[in-house]
């Protein structure tokens, strides 16, 4: 009983952080995706300078805390001026450095969505787009890149899952995202538990909401096969 | 061939290597115009390792092809221009899935070559009626029996208007009541005068419709002669070993 009376009294630091966690996670995974693409299609060039410039970067990622990153990020950076807005209910001051790092991140696991995505269409079409005449960017833009896409879109989607829980971390540098808030509603009320409760039920809402939204849209995808 | 012999395709001690296991040991091999030549050998003979490399879907290790005078072989060539003169048919048919029937035989005719949408068109609808198929003109592959696809195939890749055609095992992958009507299209391509190379299993096809039949063991030729003749009469001992399995 006691989730709900906390959550009836103390809903809008909940609700205000959910804004911010789901804005960060939007477009830190936009952002990511970009990059994403540039580092999964260098991958797959045939120059060992960019595909081993992107190895790397992904190896280094994937192999090294979020948290870690995020600190490295934030401190390497601390030479910039970021702007006082307020954006989608996030603060830029602070945001900022965070969505840097969080998309620096998300674009390593981008990079292999889409790497991964390119290689499971089938070889034979890349070669019946060549043995037509095609050059390889011709191939690659009208035949391989919209069968790939399949692949792509789904896996982005569950990036975005993915990165709704691990935002989480961002409270460290004082973003106010929905473990903030749960943080001031904790000291608020001296009853940490229940807190954790709301918090671990909002993200699951989120994760369910956004999940069946890429279920219907996998299924579009399918059905023009 | 009777009539005159016009050189299409030259191939002078072509070599393929994959890292250290030798496919094709040194081929000579002259193509002309209007000849239908049939490639027959076991699997891992390098067959089809050879009819790759004459679009350069494969690039050789050594040796040189010469097609309608321009070295292919050559990195300073344009490959791109030279394969729009190469159709290629493949053992997965290799359609586009992403698009339809007609999106499929158009692209290349409209991308690579500039030609207008209407005039793309008018070939494939002329192309697709020959093969029996105007009815699927709107059907996207995965809604087509293999042999359809393997049609739609040879469709696009003659809306390209190429000099010669390569085969890879074209009915391989199809069940057996739809080899026929795949077969029978290009029994009618012959018919026509196109140039064909053509690596097959089909014994029948190579003996009714093959001009020279080339037997391909372990990377290099070792027998070629007229149907007729190598069928009936095999000089090469493998060539014997290797047809007396197949026609039994």
């Amino acid at each position: 009983m006691a989730i709900y009376t906390i959550f009836s009294q103390y809903y809008h630091y909940f609700l205000r952080g959910t804004k911010v966690t789901v804005a960060l996670s939007f477009f830190t995974v936009l952002l990511g995706s970009l990059l994403g693409s540039i580092l999964g299609v260098m991958r797959l060039s045939k120059s060992k300078i960019l595909s081993g410039f992107s190895k790397i970067y992904v190896t280094i990622i994937r192999g090294t805390p979020l948290l870690v990153q995020l600190y490295i990020v934030y401190f390497q950076l601390d030479f910039l001026t970021y702007p006082r807005v307020i954006f989608f209910g996030m603060d830029l001051e602070r945001s900022m450095p965070c969505m840097i790092a969080l998309s620096l991140n998300s674009a390593a696991y981008v990079a292999e969505i889409i790497r991964a995505g390119i290689q499971a269409v089938d070889k034979g079409q890349g070669e019946a787009a060549r043995s037509i005449g095609m050059t390889p960017s011709q191939a690659m833009l009208t035949i391989i890149l919209p069968q790939a896409i399949k692949n792509i879109l789904p896996a982005i989607g569950n990036e975005f899952v993915t990165m709704i829980k691990e935002t989480a971390v961002v409270q460290y540098l004082g973003v106010t995202d929905l473990m903030y808030n749960n943080g001031i509603v904790t000291t608020a009320t001296y009853n940490p538990l229940p807190c954790y409760y709301i918090s671990a039920i909002i993200y699951l809402i989120l994760n369910l909401v956004i999940g069946g939204g890429i279920n219907v849209f996998e299924r579009r995808l399918r059905s023009s096969d | 061939m009777t009539e005159e012999k016009t050189l299409l395709i030259e191939v002078n001690g072509l070599r393929k290597s994959f890292g250290k296991l030798e496919v094709l040991r040194g081929i000579d091999e002259k193509i002309y115009k209007g000849e239908v030549v049939v490639i027959i050998g076991p699997s891992g003979s390098g067959k089809s390792t050879f009819l790759r490399c004459l679009n350069r879907l494969e690039e050789s290790s050594g040796g040189h092809i010469i097609f309608e005078g321009t070295d292919i072989t050559d990195p300073k060539s344009d490959i791109n221009k030279l394969r729009q003169k190469i159709g290629m048919v493949f053992q997965q048919f290799n359609l586009f899935n992403n698009l339809s029937v007609i999106d499929n035989i158009t692209i290349g005719p409209i991308k690579v070559k500039g030609m207008s949408e209407e005039a793309a068109k008018e070939i494939a609808i002329r192309l697709l009626t020959r093969v029996g198929l105007l009815d699927k003109i709107d059907a996207f592959p995965s809604q087509l029996s293999g042999g359809q696809k393997q049609r739609i195939a040879i469709v696009r890749a003659l809306a390209m208007e190429p000099d010669v055609m390569l085969f890879d095992e074209p009915t391989s992958a199809l069940d057996p009541e739809m080899v026929g009507e795949v077969l029978d299209v290009m029994k009618a391509l012959a018919a026509d005068g196109m140039t064909m190379v053509v690596v097959t299993h089909e014994m029948g096809f190579a003996k009714e419709v093959g001009d020279r039949v080339i037997f391909i063991d372990e990377g290099v030729i070792l027998e070629e002669n007229n149907p007729k003749e190598l069928f009936s009469n095999p000089q090469h001992p493998r060539t014997q070993d290797f047809l007396s399995k197949v026609l039994s």
